[in-house]
């Protein structure tokens, strides 16, 4: 099919383990003799990719998802040439361009000038096209003023900034990108956003991996989500994205932490669920109703005035708020054997996503932990979704827009 | 085909590679390009002293001074080659497992910087040639054709030692080894003729060993090589590194895997 730009048929890719560092001609030699002597060698193989096919029309922009070790790299590797598929094949309709984190192709010795030329050629451009776009790349970097520097002397975001500048000229007809937001700081990230917004706009094929998923649905037409080497869904991204956070927090609750608290721990955490208004048990709560989280304990001694508290992490595992017990004014004297507290959210306010909480209890001055349950409970959020562009983060905050003054300006 | 294609789209990026293994290679050293000169300069004063004042090799007439040090440029050549090209990809593992390009660049770029510095030391060679007094003849305009012909030799073994190397570092290990019990197999340091004639066919299966001849007999001499020999070396030569081309880019499908 002559419309589309990435083809893969039946790709599968093994790599054998122990091998490379460690393999010596004395391991290999041993090999080959056993299996002279008519023995089966154990080799330890992993099938990084198994029997994948898909396919990628021109001028869409594919977000990669898949939890590490999915296989997500090695599709980048294939599609970039770095490495072979041990079976099947695959064909690419146009120049294949990666915006990766290229430090690999500087030399510290060389200057900033220099190394634009050389990671310029490394990545395929010529010298009259670097040339042409050497004052576009040094701008994009912003080290103008180190650009006859020897690299030794930047900072490593320096380092990192010119790198991705070079990588983000090559002007491919298809575009990898590995997880960008990784690269720089914030305006940095923007810009590299920017630079893709602008691809998509030139009709671009665009594959896209991130562990960032308002990013994958702000910029993707599909996504293809793996799974241990295999095609777990490829289509709509809000359909796509969703079943794989649904995926994600059940294999959260099948290996909740089952943490070790102090022994000599006064205190435990002895459950945590989250319930609607009406009490019942819910894995999903609504974004704008009222839902709970209740914390269970059990008392062994007499603690005085412990503290309560909860954490939100987002789906990556950054903690992204936290409330306490002691900052609302709640106390508890210890003296019963059980019980449990709760925390109403109401409205709940997070955007729509998945979410996990760690709950802990502290002493009275929060400076000694009793018991720390890291991310114990999952849930997901239905409600207004990132991808609609409206909104971004993980909250809506309480707000209104006003209009404050209209004015004509005079020409 | 095409891989001698994209390999004919890269000659920017090979001489990108070479400026920076030179630049590299020079960058904060006290005495710089001198290295170049100074390595073959060094080994020939051993030599002189050893071979020609201690041991009193014979030197096929010509002062012994010029008599190692023409063989010697040469050979330095070989080695830096050798070694360097040998873990080329190695040297250059993060860049070959992340980005794709025509590998045999790095190799290209090694042999480049090593002509380079070739180039260089034949400089002292011109002051030898006046010091000493020793005429130069008009064979001289074959000196480019054996180095075409080393080249090629020299390409065919790398492509395959870098290829190993990826996967058995024993290989670096074993090189300065191999290359000093070379040098010493080839008539660097003493003339062809002190090898004992029944012992000469099998000598010269070594082909840096009629290549280090040649040179001789061009630079020193005035006579011309022996056109047969050099036929044959030359013809299995374009064999060799056709062969070693074709394993290379079959093992480097997998070099971003093993590295």
């Amino acid at each position: 099919m002559a419309d589309s730009a990435i083809r893969f048929e039946n790709v599968s890719k093994q790599y054998r383990l122990h091998s490379g560092w460690f393999t010596s001609i004395r391991e290999e030699a041993a090999r080959l003799a056993m299996r002279a002597l008519g023995r089966k060698v154990e080799v330890d193989v992993f099938w990084a990719l198994k029997d994948v096919t898909f396919e990628i029309a021109h001028g869409e922009t594919v977000g990669l998802i898949g939890s590490n070790g999915a296989g997500k790299s090695t599709i980048l590797k294939i599609l970039s040439r770095v490495t072979v598929p041990t079976t099947g094949s695959f064909t690419t309709d146009g120049r294949v361009g990666a915006l990766i984190e290229v430090g690999a192709g500087m030399h510290p010795d060389l200057t900033g000038r220099e190394n634009v030329f050389l990671n310029g050629a490394i990545m395929g451009m010529g010298r009259r096209e670097i040339a042409r776009k050497f004052d576009q790349i040094v701008a994009f970097s912003e080290v103008e003023k180190f650009i006859d520097t020897p690299l030794k002397f930047y900072s490593s975001g320096m380092m990192v900034r010119l790198g991705f500048a070079v990588a983000a000229h090559i002007d491919p007809e298809i575009l990898l990108v590995d997880e960008v937001l990784a690269v720089g700081d914030t305006a940095f990230q923007a810009k590299c956003l920017n630079k893709i917004a602008e691809m998509k706009e030139h009709d671009r094929t665009i594959v896209l991996v991130s562990h960032t998923m308002p990013s994958i649905l702000q910029h993707s037409s599909k996504v293809l989500w793996v799974d241990h080497g295999t095609i777990k869904r490829y289509g709509d991204p809000d359909e796509t994205v969703e079943a794989y956070l649904r995926h994600v927090k059940q294999q959260g609750e099948t290996q909740v932490a089952e943490p070790s608290p102090a022994h000599d721990s006064p205190i435990r955490i002895t459950a945590l669920s989250l319930l609607d208004e009406s009490g019942a048990k819910r894995d999903t709560v609504v974004y704008g109703k009222p839902a709970h989280i209740e914390l269970s304990y059990l008392c062994t001694a007499t603690v005085t005035d412990p503290v309560f508290s909860v954490t939100f992490h987002d789906i990556r595992g950054q903690p992204i708020g936290g409330l306490t017990s002691r900052f609302d004014g709640v106390r508890l004297d210890g003296s019963e054997r059980s019980g449990s507290v709760r925390l109403v959210l109401d409205p709940v306010l997070f955007t729509r996503g998945s979410y996990s909480v760690t709950a802990a209890i502290y002493d009275q001055r929060i400076q000694r932990s009793y018991d720390v349950r890291a991310r114990a409970l999952n849930f997901m959020t239905d409600g207004p979704s990132v991808a609609s562009r409206e909104i971004s983060g993980h909250f809506v905050l309480p707000h209104r827009w006003e209009v404050v003054a209209e004015r004509v300006v005079e020409p | 085909m095409r891989y001698l294609q994209e390999l004919a789209q890269s000659s920017h990026l090979i001489l990108s590679f070479a400026r920076r293994d030179l630049r590299a290679k020079y960058k904060q050293t006290f005495f710089g390009v001198a290295w170049a000169v100074l390595q073959p300069t060094a080994l020939m004063v051993v030599f002189t002293l050893v071979f020609s004042v201690f041991a009193k090799i014979e030197s096929e007439g010509a002062p012994y001074p010029v008599f190692a040090y023409s063989a010697l440029i040469f050979w330095t050549f070989f080695a830096a080659c050798l070694s360097q090209g040998t873990s080329a990809m190695t040297a250059n593992a993060s860049l070959v497992r992340k980005i794709w390009f025509p590998r045999e660049t790095l190799l290209l770029a090694v042999i480049i910087s090593a002509t380079l510095d070739l180039c260089v030391a034949s400089l002292v060679l011109a002051g030898l040639y006046v010091y000493y007094g020793v005429p130069l003849h008009a064979t001289v305009v074959w000196v480019p054709v054996l180095l075409l012909l080393q080249i090629t030799f020299t390409l065919a073994v790398i492509l395959v030692t870098s290829a190993v190397q990826v996967r058995f570092r024993d290989i670096g290990h074993a090189m300065p080894l191999l290359v000093q019990l070379w040098m010493f197999a080839s008539p660097v340091a003493y003339p062809l003729e002190s090898v004992p004639e029944r012992l000469r066919t099998i000598y010269l299966l070594n082909p840096m060993a009629g290549l280090i001849d040649s040179y001789r007999r061009v630079l020193l001499h005035g006579t011309l090589p022996d056109f047969g020999y050099l036929a044959v070396a030359a013809s299995v030569s374009l064999v060799l590194v056709c062969l070693a081309y074709l394993l290379f880019k079959r093992a480097e499908r997998t070099f971003a895997d093993v590295i």
